[in-house]
C-alpha cells in the first residue's frame, strides 16, 4: 500500500484541503451505508484482533529500506478482515491506526489516509460480496470451493483496494502538485501491483487458517513470523546496500586524493554519461553498468607513480605510456566485483579511438563496447570545461565544436550526437578552479584533454629519438605484449622494460 | 602437536561422524518403513508430494549471510510432514516417524543430486543435520508420550477445546528440532573451522534464530492447514516462506558484493605498489583463522577480516612507498602513522567505523595493555601478529621453512612487549595445523 504526506511540509494550495475532506466525507457515508446494506462486523474477537495487529503494523512503520521492496503489513491485515469481518469492520481496521498514527505526519495527511483506507476497505467488502464471496466460510469444504468461494473473490477485492489506493493518491498529487493525475495513476499501478498480489495471496492464507483450519487468532501469528523475518532481511539488505555504496566511493576518493586535479571529475562523468544514455535509449541494465563504469573509470590511476600524475608535462613518452595503463590497472583493481562483471570492458577500453589509434587494445569502430565509446567522449568534453592552468575552461559550446572535430576519428559519431542533444537539453556547468588551485596545477596533464594530450605526446622526449610517431609504434608494443595485462604487473613495469618495447620495430 | 580440550571436535572429526551418523539413522528409518504394515495409497501419495516438495526444497539451498548454507523449504516441509495428521476433512495418514524419516532422506538425497552431477560441493555434514532435525521432530510428534502416554499427535483429536495449546507445542517440537539442527551444525564448524564449541553454537543459534522461527511457523501452519486444505496446503503454505528466502538471498547477496569491493579496496595499495602482492588478502586469512580459535563470535570476526584486508591502506597517502611494503620494518612512530592515515580513510566510509577503531590501533605494541593499562581490542593485537609474521617471511616458496622458523624466533622475541602472548599461540596452532594439512596433502 502507498501511503503519502499528500502536502508539501510549507503551505498545501487550498484545493488540498477540500479534496481531503470531500474524500473523507466519501469514505463516512461509504462506512455508514455498509453498516445498513450488510450490518456490522459480527465477530468481536477477530474484530479486535486484526484491530491490535494494524496498530502494530503501523506501529513498525515500513522505513524507506532501499530496495524497492517493502512489506506492508497492514494492507495483510485488511484484506484478510475483508472476510473475518466485512467490510464496516475492515473500513475500520483500516482507518484507525493510521488516524491514530504517531510520527509527526500533519493531521490533514492521517485524516487523508484514514479516508483512503477506509475507503479502500469498504469498496474491498463490497466487491468480495457482490462476486459471490462467502460470508460464513466455516461451512465450506475442500480446497476447489475455498479458492472458488474465497480465494477468487479476494483477489477481485484486492485488486478493487488497489485501484481505489491509486485513484486517491494521484487525485491528491493532481492537487497538492499538478501533476497529471494519468500518470502518477499509472506509476502507483505498476509500482505497487505486484505487491498488492502478494498481500491478497497471504491474506488469503491468513484467512483459511483462522477459520477453515480453526486456528482462530493465533493464525495471523503463524503467517506473519516469516513476514516479519523478510521484512527484517529486506531492511538489513537496505542499510548493508548504503554501507556498500559508501565504500565503493572510497575507491574513487583514494584516487581522487592521490590525484586532486582530479576531483569531482568521476561523479561529473557519471552523471553526464546517464545523460547521454538516453538519447542513445539504452536499456536500465546497460545504464546501470555505465554509471558505475563512468565513476569508477580512472580507478587504476592508483598505480600510476605520483610523480607521473602530478607533473607529466615534462615527462617522456615512457612515462606516458606508463600513465596509459590505468585503464588496464583498474580493471585489475576491480575485477573480483560481481556486479561491475558489465562495467569492466567499459572502463578498459575508455581510452580506445574510433580509428584504432587508442588504447590499450587498438580496438577500433564497433568493436569498441558502446560504453566505452560514451565515457570517452564524456571524459574529454568534462576535460575540456574545467579550469586548467594554461587555459580557463570552455564553454559547453566550444567543447562541443572541440569534441566535433574529432568525430569519426577519435569518437564515435552517433555518441558525439547524443552528447550534441544532452548539451541542449541540460545546464552543463563549467568546473571552474581558484588562484591556489591553478598554480597547483601547473605543469600538469590532464589525459583526458584531447588537445593538451596531442600536444604533449607530439612533444615529448622520446627515448633513444627512435620512434618518430608515437601511435602506431605503441599499437605494435601493445600487439607484442598480447592482451596488455603481464601476468605479474602489481607494479608499473620498469622503465627500460617498456623503452624496451617502444623500441621495438 | 599441542591439543587440549578445545580441540576435542576436531579430532574425533565431529562433522565426518554426523554424516555417519546420520545415515545410519536413514538406512534404520528406511528399514522400519520396509517392516511396518502397508501404508494405504492415499499415504503414499502424500509422501510422494512431501519428498518432491523437500527436493525442490534442496534444490534451493540458500546462502546466509556469513556464508552457511540451508534449506529453509526443506526443513519446513521436513517439520511439516513429521506433524502431518489430518489430510483433508475426512482423512487420517497412518505412518510413523520411520516412515516420515525415510521419506525426508529420500527428498534430500534426490535434492542433492543436481549439485553432485555439476560436481558442486555438498556439505554432507549439513544435510545431516536437516534430517536428524525432522527425525528428532518427528519422534518428538509421534512417539513421545505426554499425556497419558499419548503423543502430541493425538491432542488434535480435541481441537476445539486444546487449539491454542497444541498450536503452541507443534511450535515448540519445531523449535526443540531446529536446536537440534544448530547444535549438529556447530559442532561441523567447530570441528571444521577449528574453534571452541560454545562459540559456534551461540553463533549458530543467534544467526538461526529468525529464520528459524520463520521455520518453525511455516511447518506449524502447513500442517494445520492441512484438515481443510488437503496436500494443496503444503505448496500454498510455502508462500509466505518463499519470499523470506527471497529476501534473506537478497541480504546474503549484497553482503558478499560488500566484501568484494573491500577487497578490491585492500588491493590498491598492492597496486599502487606499496605492498607486497596478496599481502592483505594473506594477512586477512591467517587473522580469521588465529581470530576463530581465540573463540571471536562472527560478527567480530567479520569486522576483523575488513581490518585485516584494509590494514595497509593508510599507505596509500604516502608519497613514495616503503621498500617492500613491510610495515613492520618501519619505525615505530612510522608505522603509528600509516594506522591513523588508514584509519581516517576508513573513517570517511562512514560506515566503518568499528574496522577503523582496529586499525587505529594495530600498531600499538601490548606492552601498553601492561603499562599504561590501555585496552587494544584483541582485533588489533591479532593483525599485529598476523602481519608481523607475513612481513617475515614474505611469499618466497623458497626456503620457507627456514624463514618460518626464523619469523617465529622474531616474533618471540617480542613476546609480551610487542606481541600479546595469547595471541602468539593462536599463531603457532594456526600454522601447525596449516603445516599438518599440507603434509598430509
Amino acid at each position: 500500500m502507498t501511503r503519502r504526506d499528500p502536502t508539501p511540509r510549507p503551505a498545501e494550495p487550498p484545493g488540498v484541503r477540500v479534496y481531503v475532506l470531500v474524500v473523507a466525507a466519501i469514505a463516512f457515508s461509504g462506512v455508514a451505508a455498509s453498516w445498513v446494506l450488510v450490518g456490522p462486523p459480527n465477530d468481536l474477537v477477530a474484530l479486535a484482533t486484526l484491530l491490535v495487529l494494524g496498530f502494530i503494523s503501523v506501529g513498525v512503520q515500513e522505513r524507506d529500506v532501499g530496495s524497492k521492496v517493502s512489506l506492508s503489513f497492514l494492507s495483510i491485515v485488511v484484506i484478510a478482515s475483508i472476510v473475518l469481518t466485512g467490510p464496516v469492520g475492515s473500513a475500520l481496521i483500516g482507518a484507525l491506526p493510521v488516524m491514530f498514527e504517531r510520527g509527526g505526519r500533519r493531521a490533514l495527511a492521517r485524516l487523508f489516509n484514514a479516508s483512503m483506507l477506509a475507503c479502500q476497505g469498504v469498496v474491498g467488502g463490497l466487491v468480495y460480496l457482490r462476486l459471490g464471496g462467502a460470508q460464513d466460510i466455516a461451512t465450506i469444504e475442500g480446497p476447489a470451493a475455498l479458492l472458488l468461494r474465497v480465494g477468487v473473490p479476494l483477489m477481485a477485492a484486492d485488486v478493487a483496494q488497489m485501484l481505489v489506493n491509486a485513484v486517491l493518491l494521484s487525485g491528491v498529487m493532481r492537487m497538492s502538485t499538478g501533476v497529471p493525475p494519468r500518470r502518477f495513476f499509472a506509476q502507483i499501478v505498476t509500482g505497487s501491483g505486484p505487491a498488492y498480489i502478494g498481500y491478497g495471496v497471504i491474506g488469503f492464507l491468513l484467512v483459511i487458517l483462522w477459520i477453515p483450519a480453526d486456528v482462530g487468532p493465533f493464525s495471523a501469528v503463524l503467517i506473519l513470523a516469516p513476514l516479519f523475518v523478510a521484512r527484517w532481511a529486506f531492511v538489513q539488505f537496505g542499510e548493508e546496500q548504503r554501507a556498500h555504496e559508501r565504500a565503493l566511493s572510497a575507491l574513487v576518493t583514494a584516487v581522487e586524493t592521490k590525484d586532486p586535479n582530479a576531483a569531482g571529475h568521476s561523479a561529473r562523468i557519471a552523471r553526464l554519461a546517464e545523460w547521454m544514455a538516453e538519447p542513445l535509449s539504452m536499456g536500465t541494465q546497460d545504464v546501470q553498468a555505465l554509471r558505475y563504469a563512468a565513476m569508477l573509470h580512472d580507478v587504476g590511476k592508483i598505480g600510476v607513480p605520483t610523480r607521473i600524475l602530478r607533473r607529466p608535462r615534462r615527462l617522456s613518452v615512457v612515462d606516458l605510456e606508463a600513465l596509459t595503463r590505468h585503464s588496464v590497472l583498474g580493471v585489475k583493481l576491480v575485477r573480483d566485483i560481481d556486479f561491475l562483471s558489465g562495467s569492466l570492458d567499459g572502463i578498459r577500453h575508455h581510452h580506445e579511438r574510433w580509428d584504432g589509434l587508442g588504447y590499450p587494445d587498438s580496438l577500433a569502430g564497433d568493436e569498441i563496447p558502446l560504453i566505452s565509446r560514451i565515457i570517452a567522449v564524456a571524459d574529454a568534453f568534462d576535460a575540456l570545461t574545467t579550469d586548467r592552468a594554461e587555459r580557463p575552461a570552455l564553454t559547453p559550446a566550444q567543447a562541443l565544436k572541440q569534441i566535433e572535430q574529432r568525430r569519426g576519428r577519435q569518437f564515435d559519431p552517433h555518441v558525439v550526437a547524443a552528447l550534441a542533444t544532452v548539451v541542449e537539453r541540460h545546464e552543463w556547468p563549467v568546473t571552474t578552479a581558484t588562484e591556489e588551485q591553478l598554480e597547483q596545477m601547473r605543469g600538469y596533464l590532464d589525459h583526458d584533454d584531447p588537445i593538451a594530450w596531442e600536444q604533449v605526446w607530439t612533444a615529448a622526449p622520446r627515448s633513444g629519438q627512435i620512434v618518430q610517431d608515437p601511435e602506431p609504434a605503441t599499437r605494435q608494443a601493445r600487439r607484442r605484449r598480447g592482451d596488455g595485462i603481464p601476468d605479474d604487473s602489481r607494479r608499473i613495469p620498469d622503465e627500460s622494460a617498456v623503452a624496451e618495447q617502444v623500441r621495438a620495430p | 602437536m599441542r591439543l587440549g580440550l578445545r580441540d576435542l571436535p576436531s579430532r574425533l572429526r565431529l562433522h565426518r561422524l554426523l554424516a555417519v551418523v546420520s545415515i545410519a539413522v536413514a538406512a534404520g528409518a528406511v528399514a522400519a518403513a520396509i517392516a511396518s504394515p502397508r501404508l494405504p495409497l492415499q499415504d503414499w501419495g502424500i509422501l510422494a508430494v512431501f519428498a518432491v516438495v523437500i527436493a525442490v526444497g534442496e534444490v534451493n539451498r540458500i546462502v546466509l549471510p556469513g556464508g552457511r548454507e540451508t534449506a529453509p523449504m526443506s526443513l519446513a516441509a521436513g517439520y511439516a510432514l513429521a506433524m502431518t495428521w489430518d489430510v483433508g476433512e475426512d482423512y487420517r495418514v497412518s505412518f510413523g516417524a520411520g516412515v516420515v524419516v525415510a521419506t525426508a532422506s529420500v527428498g534430500m538425497l534426490a535434492g542433492a543430486v543436481p549439485a553432485l552431477i555439476r560436481r558442486w560441493p555438498v556439505r554432507a555434514d549439513d544435510l545431516a543435520a536437516r534430517l536428524l532435525s525432522v527425525a528428532v521432530a518427528a519422534l518428538l510428534f509421534r512417539h513421545l508420550g505426554v499425556s497419558d502416554g499419548q503423543p502430541l499427535l493425538t491432542l488434535q483429536d480435541n481441537w476445539a477445546s486444546t487449539r491454542w495449546v497444541t498450536a503452541i507445542s507443534m511450535v515448540m517440537v519445531s523449535g526443540v528440532a531446529l536446536f537440534v539442527q544448530s547444535f549438529c551444525v556447530a559442532m561441523a564448524t567447530a570441528s571444521r573451522d577449528h574453534r571452541p564449541f560454545w562459540r559456534s553454537l551461540v553463533d549458530e543459534v543467534r544467526q538461526g534464530a529468525g529464520l528459524g522461527a520463520a521455520l518453525a511457523a511455516s511447518g506449524t501452519l502447513i500442517a494445520l492447514a492441512e484438515r481443510p486444505m488437503g496436500i494443496v496446503a503444503l505448496p500454498v503454505f510455502l508462500v509466505p516462506l518463499v519470499l523470506t528466502q527471497f529476501a534473506i538471498r537478497r541480504f546474503a547477496g549484497i553482503r558478499a558484493t560488500y566484501g568484494q569491493t573491500i577487497r578490491a579496496l585492500s588491493r590498491l595499495t598492492e597496486i599502487g605498489g606499496y605492498t607486497r602482492r596478496d599481502h592483505p588478502a594473506r594477512v586477512a586469512a591467517l587473522s580469521v583463522a588465529m581470530g576463530r580459535d581465540l573463540g571471536m563470535s562472527d560478527r567480530d570476526t567479520l569486522d576483523l577480516e575488513y581490518a585485516a584486508l584494509l590494514h595497509d591502506i593508510g599507505q596509500v597517502a604516502l608519497r613514495e612507498p616503503i621498500p617492500g611494503g613491510a610495515t613492520m620494518m618501519a619505525a615505530p612512530a612510522d608505522q603509528d602513522r600509516i594506522a591513523g592515515d588508514g584509519a581516517g580513510i576508513v573513517r570517511q566510509t562512514g560506515v566503518l567505523d568499528h574496522v577503523a577503531v582496529i586499525l587505529a590501533s594495530q600498531a600499538k605494541p601490548y606492552r601498553h595493555v601492561r603499562e599504561l593499562g590501555e585496552d587494544l581490542p584483541l582485533a588489533s593485537r591479532i593483525i599485529k601478529v598476523a602481519n608481523a609474521y607475513d612481513d617475515l617471511v614474505g611469499e618466497a616458496r623458497a626456503r620457507r621453512a627456514r624463514k618460518h622458523t626464523a619469523a617465529i624466533e622474531r616474533i618471540h622475541l617480542g613476546l609480551g612487549y610487542e606481541y600479546d602472548p595469547r595471541v602468539v599461540e593462536a599463531l603457532i596452532r594456526v600454522l601447525e595445523r596449516r603445516a599438518a594439512v599440507v603434509g598430509a596433502g
